[in-house]
């Protein structure tokens, strides 16, 4: 049987038929093609599929989709703005943070909120260059914190 | 993950029926724990039952003579509550010690105690403050001290068909420490954790991962070292287990009484 | 000079930044199903039957074969592995069938309804027990488990040891490590109809790939197309042909449809190639005045089930051996054997980690027992600049004393700690590597193409791979120095594939900005070359811009393209039949330095800070040199400090992130990576390798900051709170 289910998506009002056994990570990369959204383990260990829910950073492999009903979810594909990227990114861009770049969208959408994301992990870079972005994103958005 | 049916009733009532139904039937609260068996196949299910959509079974807030903690509470909202930061420090400092903020952000301090692991972290501070837990069911409505309500690993006093509705916390004060020993300083699990609260001058001592439940102890290393009954596993040895309750336990108790 | 040295972001850096990267888990092809395994879950046996009735029933499944229905073709490294198991399994994991279906829950769903009998025969894990007279068999044909010996010998050993003023000896146990990349394994197969296969595979290794995938599905090489997506994490899983890949082959050309490959995390783990176990009984002796006198050393490598990569490490193991420090005498067996495990492979640092964990402890306990500095002791044996040594590796620039200087300078003893229990202590440990490629394989070149387009885009093809370390950017910054232009002019067409790119041997050995930067830069000069010589020929003037050159040499009379190709192989060869030889063109050395502290009662060590100084030769990009060297540190911290894979009658017990504790961001100390320039004379602008150094020294240095702590030596990794403790009580 499916549900019906409805969610702004990265500002857009989506509705769609799901069965409900489904992931919130499984509608959004198979129903909803963001691919940016990455399954790296599946079970809430690595933090690659952080989505933003309701402004604040979940794992999406472990959200059943019915959950989601009502929510206002960004992705990755919803940070920048008008081809303009979001300065965590950019910060991410600029200092290095970034290798193989499986991790790095979940990483980022951590660390919107995050200082410290402890919920990602990152096999690349040891961390330091993305401590280093973190940094440099507070003091360009935050100037008085 | 296998396909099942799926209800989110409204009331308990409605919960209890579809509990009552055949079939083998599974509760969902964060999901942080059941989604993760069904993926494994550790577990199969006909039928999950959401009880997000159940009105009252989330907040923390002071009623009468006690607090209540909603079972659907998640981890960060307990840490973020403003009446538990004030009266339990030692909660907020063990939420911090859990899992990461995506998953503080969706488990629930009900989950947490029900999967009943002998390593839940939320289970020796709760020993500490005294908790009970009241719970729902066909039959009526009962109450379980939190010292009674593990029974082993995986198993709690709940019967069949039975919800969890409150953690209800005394509303004593407490000035205490949490210590979770573990490899890594985040996303970890405890070889031994240790809680250690003085309520009063009454000063309470629990312990988890180094018996078949989280239990509580007499406040001092011989009883701790009397009571805990640790196991090998892939993450340490009874043998280093039983040593660190014993170092740890002096510690805790030295740091609540300084 | 204005490209390179600069710290250029990487060029797909706002791709990945954005989520516009795709990954094989990303690619969708018309029609394309999805390939499940089904695997052994017997360690070792003799499979009786497999019958796959039900698996047929399961709706939409389109493909499910057996070993019965493949080609008979064994390959690998010994000829020892087929696609899928027709008589017997090795291990936990191995093929058994596979399944296409049109989603992975009805792939997943034929899979269990296949019904496998397997005898099973007794299994054995440890490579002692496999050696032992009597011991189950791995593979019957090769007569024993032991795989092969490596054996190295200069000067003259007993007498070294016999007039030693001081001797160390000790036996060191390395654990199996998980390459543990965020992105798991997979690929997509799709045969056109002229039967010819494209492979979207996110390998480190294309043209070897495109070799032995060939020979596994018995077609031409001629036939065969290897397309990389972009590669979420390698770090040498991806550095053989494995048998996923040979399956997805051969199932899309069963279904006549593209069939994806994806591995779960746990299959991931199952299947990972990891750095082999290994076992190094080591002794080194000095004179009194810290002279290095000799090493003698008996290694145990275990292969797992099947040869791959992991049986190669002595090779490179024997490289340090016979080259780092002055030693004027050194004796050395390495033996691989076969256990039921997973096959081990290639992992970063590929046999250095484990042979220099004890190396450089006895450096540090011989320094001790001499009453030297460690790094005094160190210097007094260093290699130096422009020498040969005993095993034939010619040296030509290098940084030893400069690292080392790099460390004491910036490693403080840290103040007494206020409690009683902890401990504090600092200790080095340094490393030697290949720096200018390996000649492990007959071929150590690459291949490079630049073509200046009409519009002034200069367009790089070239052999070599990008797994995250930054090569495109790299190779970018190359070709606009030589170039003279902008590094916004430059595009590294990374998306190519075998078919157009020329010949590369694969990312690994610290090779690619090595190998392939010469490959560009060669290809870059000969481009430019013909630009000067366009521009003098019109009779341009010296600032007309690039586009308008190129486009007038391209438009007169017999006009041509600026385009030039360019092979680079390394002046070296291979080793001879005595390990003796110079493998690279290139050596590179290394020191960290870390400062720890030691909880006495519990076990638990905290790494507080460590220095990380490296002869990089020169930094083509110093934002991504240093990206190297921290991500190097922390994945060998977490080989020394969390990761093992407990097994338990041949099954890994803690297969997934939450057990297998790779570091997160809260375990990791600060980092100081001092980059040490010392202009290798082969080097492209004098670079030299950086991308497995790194990894090497830190976890000795780790081990020896606790004996500088605690008096207590540790010769076993992971050094976990509980083994510290052990080791602090005086037992194991």
């Amino acid at each position: 049987m499916k549900l019906r289910l409805s969610m702004r998506v990265n500002g857009n009002a989506v509705e769609l038929e799901i069965e409900p056994h489904r992931t919130l990570l499984e509608v959004l990369r198979n129903d909803l093609g963001l691919a940016g959204v990455r399954e790296g383990c599946s079970t809430g260990d690595c933090g690659a599929c952080t989505v933003l829910v309701n402004g604040k950073p979940l794992v999406s492999c472990l959200m059943l989709a019915p959950d989601a009903e009502g929510a206002s979810i960004v992705t990755i594909e919803g940070l920048a703005k008008d081809g303009k990227l979001d300065p965590m990114q950019e910060a991410f861009v600029a200092k290095g943070a970034i290798q193989c770049g499986f991790c790095t969208p979940g990483m980022i959408l951590a660390a919107k909120t995050e200082d410290i994301p402890e919920g990602n992990l990152c096999r690349c870079t040891g961390y330091t260059k993305i401590q280093e972005a973190i940094r440099e994103e507070r003091r360009t958005t935050r100037p008085q914190a | 993950m296998r396909a099942f049916a799926y209800e989110e009733p409204r009331t308990l009532a409605e919960a209890g029926a579809l509990m009552a139904r055949p079939g083998r039937n599974q509760l969902l609260a964060g999901g942080t724990d059941l989604l993760v068996r069904l993926k494994r196949r550790e577990w199969t299910v006909d039928t999950v039952i959401n009880l997000k959509r159940i009105a009252g079974l989330r907040g923390v807030e002071a009623r009468g003579d006690h607090v209540f903690v909603g079972p659907l509470t998640t981890l960060d909202e307990l840490a973020a509550s403003e009446l538990v930061a004030k009266r339990w420090p030692i909660l907020v400092e063990t939420v911090h010690e859990m899992g990461s903020p995506q998953v503080r952000a969706m488990s629930t301090a009900g989950g947490n105690l029900c999967n009943a692991s002998p390593a839940a972290d939320l289970a020796p501070p709760l020993l500490c403050l005294d908790a009970t837990m009241k719970v729902w069911g066909l039959r009526g409505e009962r109450h379980v001290p939190l010292r009674e309500f593990f029974l082993g690993p995986g198993k709690t006093a709940l019967e069949p068909g039975e919800i969890l509705t409150e953690i209800r916390i005394p509303p004593a004060l407490a000035k205490g420490c949490f210590i979770k020993f573990c490899t890594r300083r985040a996303m970890d699990l405890a070889f031994v954790s240790v809680a250690c609260a003085a309520v009063g001058k009454d000063v309470r001592l629990a312990l988890g991962a180094v018996a078949p439940t989280p239990i509580r102890v007499l406040p001092s290393v011989e009883e701790a070292m009397k009571r805990c009954a640790p196991i090998d596993d892939v993450r340490a040895s009874a043998e280093y287990r039983r040593e660190m309750v014993r170092v740890l336990v002096r510690r805790a108790l030295a740091r609540v009484a300084s | 000079m204005k490209s390179v040295g600069q710290r250029v972001p990487k060029l797909d850096a706002a791709d990945k930044a954005t989520g516009k990267s795709r990954y094989v888990q990303d690619l969708r092809l018309p029609g394309m199903l999805e390939a499940k395994i089904l695997r052994s879950q017997v360690p070792h046996g003799r499979i009786v039957s497999i019958d796959v009735t039900e698996a047929w029933k399961v709706p939409g499944v389109r493909a499910v074969l057996t070993a019965k229905d493949i080609p008979a073709k064994v390959w690998g490294y010994s000829k020892d592995q087929v696609a899928l198991k027709g008589d017997r399994v090795r291990r936990i994991g191995d093929e058994l069938a596979a399944v296409a279906a049109p989603d992975i829950e009805a792939a997943t769903e034929a899979c269990e309804r296949i019904k496998v009998v397997i005898e099973p025969l007794p299994a054995v894990y440890g490579m002692e027990a496999a050696l032992a007279p009597g011991a189950p068999l791995l593979h019957a044909a090769r007569g024993s488990n032991l795989v092969q010996t490596h054996l190295y010998e200069h000067g003259r050993i007993e007498e070294a040891f016999s007039k030693a003023a001081k001797i160390v000896e000790g036996t060191f146990v390395l654990p199996a490590q998980q390459h543990g990349c965020l992105g798991p394994a997979g690929a997509i197969a799709e045969w056109d109809a002229n039967g010819r296969l494209t492979m979207h595979d996110p390998t480190q290794i294309p043209f070897l790939v495109q070799r032995d995938l060939a020979e596994a599905l018995d077609i031409s090489p001629a036939d065969l197309r290897i397309v990389q997506p972009c590669i979420g994490g390698a770090f040498g899983a991806r550095l053989d042909l494995y048998p996923h890949e040979a399956i997805v082959a051969l199932l899309a050309k069963k279904t006549g449809t593209p069939v994806r490959i994806l591995f779960s995390r746990d299959e991931d783990f199952q299947t990972d190639p990891v750095r082999p176990r290994t076992i190094v009984r080591l002794r080194t002796a000095a004179a009194a005045d810290g002279t290095l006198l000799g090493r003698d050393a008996d290694i145990l490598v275990d292969c797992g089930a099947y040869v791959s990569w992991g049986a190669m490490t002595p090779v490179v193991m024997v490289n340090t051996f016979g080259n780092f420090y002055h030693c004027p005498a050194a004796r050395y067996r390495a033996r691989t054997v076969c256990t039921n495990t997973q096959p081990t492979g290639a992992f970063r640092g590929f046999g250095n980690p484990e042979l220099l964990f004890p190396m450089e402890t006895q450096m540090d306990e011989l320094a001790r027992a001499l009453k030297m500095d460690p790094i005094d002791f160190r210097l007094k044996n260093a290699n130096r600049a422009e020498e040969t040594t005993p095993a034939g590796g010619h040296i030509t620039s290098c940084g030893f004393k400069e690292v080392l200087e790099a460390v004491r300078t910036r490693l403080k003893r840290p103040a007494a700690p206020a409690a009683p229990h902890l401990k504090r202590g600092i200790g080095v440990a340094a490393v030697f590597h290949v720096g200018g490629g390996a000649r492990i394989y007959r071929s150590d070149g690459c291949g490079a193409t630049v073509k200046v387009d009409d519009f002034g885009k200069v367009v790089v093809v070239v052999g070599a791979t990008d797994i995250g370390q930054g090569m495109e950017t790299a190779m970018a910054q190359i070709a606009a120095e030589e170039l003279g232009v902008d590094v916004s002019m430059v595009r590294v067409a990374t998306q190519a594939d075998t078919d157009i790119r020329l010949w590369d041997v694969g990312v690994h050995a610290s090779r690619t900005t090595f190998i392939a930067g010469n490959a560009v830069r060669l290809a870059a000069k000969e481009a430019r070359k013909q630009i000067e010589d366009a521009r003098a020929a019109l009779k341009l003037p010296a600032d007309a811009p690039l586009d308008k050159v190129v486009r007038a040499e391209h438009f007169r009379q017999k006009g041509r393209l600026i385009t030039a190709s360019v092979f680079y192989d390394p002046p070296t060869s291979m080793v001879d039949k005595a390990n003796h030889g110079n493998v690279s063109a290139a050596y590179t050395w290394g020191c960290h330095g870390a400062e720890v502290e030691v909880d006495t009662e519990t076990g638990q060590v905290v790494v507080k800070r460590i220095v990380a100084a490296h002869d990089i030769g020169r930094a083509i990009n110093p934002m991504h040199a240093e990206g190297q060297v921290e991500g190097g540190v922390i994945q060998g911290l977490g080989y020394a400090m969390f990761e093992e894979c407990v097994l338990k009658d041949g099954r890994m017990q803690n297969g997934y992130f939450l057990d297998y504790r790779m570091p997160g961001i809260r375990d990791i100390p600060e980092i100081e990576t001092v980059l040490v320039e010392t202009n290798d004379p082969e080097g492209p602008f004098g670079a030299k390798g950086i991308g497995e150094p790194p990894i090497v020294p830190i976890g000795p240095a780790i081990a020896n900051a606790i004996a500088d702590a605690t008096g207590v030596r540790m010769r076993e990794f992971p050094m976990t709170p509980e083994r510290v403790w052990r080791a602090l009580r005086g037992n194991r």
